[in-house]
Parts: C-alpha cells; structure tokens; sequence
C-alpha cells in the first residue's frame, strides 16, 4: 500500500515545487479533479505505463508550451499536469486526443448524479428522542 | 478566476472551466480503467492519501466562525450558500448548500443514499465509506445504532436525530456544538477542532488539549 513517504521521493523530482506545495509544506489540492489527476498519473505510473522520469519530463514539456504560448490561458500547474499525462497515454496509444474529447463531452452531457436531482428538503430519517 | 481572456470558444488548447476539466479528468479515469491501465481502487487509494488536503479545513474555517460570530452564524443557517461566499468559499452553480445545526435535543448527519452528494467545496472529498452501500442504506435505518457501533458516537437518548439526504441539488453539512471550556479561544484555535467527522455528524469537535495532527 502506498504511502506518503513511497510518493515524495517521486514528488521531489517534479518542476515547480512551489505550485505543488503552496504553503511550503505538504502538497494541497484546491479542487477535487485536481487530486484526481493527481491520482490517475502515479496510478499509471505505478502500473508501469512509464517510468517517473518520463512523467517529469512530459510536465515540463507541458510547462514549457504553456510558456511558449505566451501564457494565453491562466497558470493552472494541475492543467499542465493533465495535459503530460494526456500526452504520455497517447504516445503509450492508450487513448487519443479524440477519444478524450468525445468522452468528455459524454460527461459533461450527461447529468450529473444522474436521477438524484430532486432537492430532499425534510430529513430522510429521523429517530426520535427516547426521554 | 481571470477574465482577461476574451477567446469566443474554449478549445482543447484554451481555457477550460472548472466543469470542462473536471469532466475530462472523469472521462480520462474512466477510459483508463476501462482499458485495464488500473482500478478505481487504487486511484481511490492513491486519492486517499491526501484527501485532508483538499477539504475539511475549509468547513472548519466557516464553522468556528458560526461559533465565533453569531450573526454569520444565523446568515449561515438561513441561506449557507450565500454566507459560505462571503468567506470566499464556493462550488459549482446549481448546488445549493443547507446547514443544519446540532443542539442539545437534535443531532444531524448527513448521507447521500443513492450515490456520493457530497458538499465538497467545504468537506473536500468524501471518504470512502460515505459512499459505500453500507453506510448509505444503514445510517437511515438505524442511525443511533449505526453512530455508535460505528462511529464510537454516543447520541444522548434524549437527544433526537436527523438524517439529512444530499442530493445533487441541495448539499446539507452538519454544523456542530462548540466544545466546552473553549471560551477566549480564537477562530483560528477553534477550527483546529473542527474535524471532518463532525461535519458529516458522524463525529463530535476535538476537546481542546487534543487538537487535529
């Protein structure tokens, strides 16, 4: 089972440690896909679909665009982490850009939590004080 | 969120909302499983490992100013949604947030029984028991024994108890009772108490002396 300290030598070979660790300390998330990406990339790397210097690499080469871009899009280091995992699957021919895409739009159109919009406004349950 | 740019149509290489990249990292993960790359449960796992960095921290910092401030706390049990903003605190459009708040005669706990609603712009991700059929289904049934065969949490008999459904419309979150002898303690010292399982309502604040990590 992995743990903490199985990842931060991992970890400690990426670009931009500040973006990784904000205050300094331990890494942080500031949405729940962002731990998400975060999870698939060492997944895939544990799975042995590439080596941990290839990932390093591919986030820098991600960076490295981003920079050559001229910046157009808002400095997101989750972004960018996204999109080396997306280039490292694609060269593996796991998945396509394509492919990708039609998916994303599949999710995005169809309703979240599907069936469960309704707003339960009472309590669903309630167990009643005994004395 | 910047709007400096004025580009007409998102593209693959453009800005993305929240909701566009979210979607892309589900559609990735679910491809990649689909393929035999790996399995929901060790990306579960993986997620796991710092699943406190992403959450509960946020609903502590809003709950111990409820318990600090009463009259966010009463714009707090009115409209959470609108109050969690003032704090800079937010989600996605269309998830309205509902606190309910634990007194002496009526203890909360949330579930989400047909899925994982979860509000987590305040509580981060859910564990991962919230969304296990266990829990989802026997913490209606039998909540008092439920709480405490499970949770170690002893519910006054006296005390009633509330089972709040999430759904993907409407997210409740619990707002616990300050701890006793906590008098002079600041905001910041008050959140430290605030755990993640007292927000669920399957837990109670830390006493003070026995502060979080």
């Amino acid at each position: 089972m992995t743990t903490r300290e199985d990842l931060e030598p991992l970890l400690l070979r990426l670009p931009h440690q500040e973006a990784l660790r904000p205050s300094g300390g331990d890494l942080s998330f500031e949405t729940a896909w962002e731990i998400r990406a975060f999870a698939l990339a060492v997944a895939a790397y544990q799975s042995g679909q590439y080596d941990w210097p290839q990932f390093q690499q591919a986030l820098i080469a991600a960076i490295q665009r981003w920079e050559e871009s001229g910046q157009a899009t808002p400095w997101r280091y989750y972004d960018r982490w996204l999109e080396a995992l997306e280039s490292l699957m694609t060269d593996a021919g796991v998945v396509s850009p394509v492919d990708v895409e039609d998916r994303t739009r599949t999710v995005l159109q169809t309703p979240r939590d599907a069936g469960h919009h309704r707003a339960h406004r009472e309590p669903v349950a309630v167990d009643p004080a005994r004395s | 969120m910047t709007t400096a740019e004025t580009s007409p149509s998102p593209t693959a290489s453009g800005v993305r909302s929240d909701e566009e990249i979210a979607a892309r990292v589900k559609a990735l993960e679910a491809m990649l499983i689909e393929r035999g790359v790996m399995t929901t449960e060790t990306v579960d796992r993986l997620a796991d490992i710092y699943e406190n960095e992403v959450g509960p921290h946020i609903g502590a910092r809003v709950t111990a100013r409820a318990w600090t401030d009463p009259a966010f706390k009463e714009r707090l049990l009115a409209d959470a949604t609108s109050a969690c903003a003032e704090l800079g605190v937010g989600g996605l459009q269309g998830e309205d947030m509902v606190v309910v708040e634990n007194t002496d005669a009526v203890h909360n706990v949330i579930v989400c029984t047909l899925c994982s609603c979860y509000p987590w712009p305040v509580l981060g991700l859910p564990p991962n028991w919230y969304k296990q059929p266990a829990y989802r289904s026997r913490i209606v049934r039998q909540p008092r024994t439920m709480l405490r065969e499970d949770f170690g949490l002893e519910v006054p008999d006296s005390t009633e108890i509330r089972v709040w459904d999430s759904s993907s419309e409407l997210r409740y979150w619990v707002l616990p009772q300050r701890p006793a002898d906590t008098d002079g303690r600041s905001e910041e010292e008050l959140a430290e108490l605030v755990t993640r399982d007292s927000l669920i309502g399957v837990g109670q604040p830390l006493h003070p002396g026995r502060e979080a990590r």
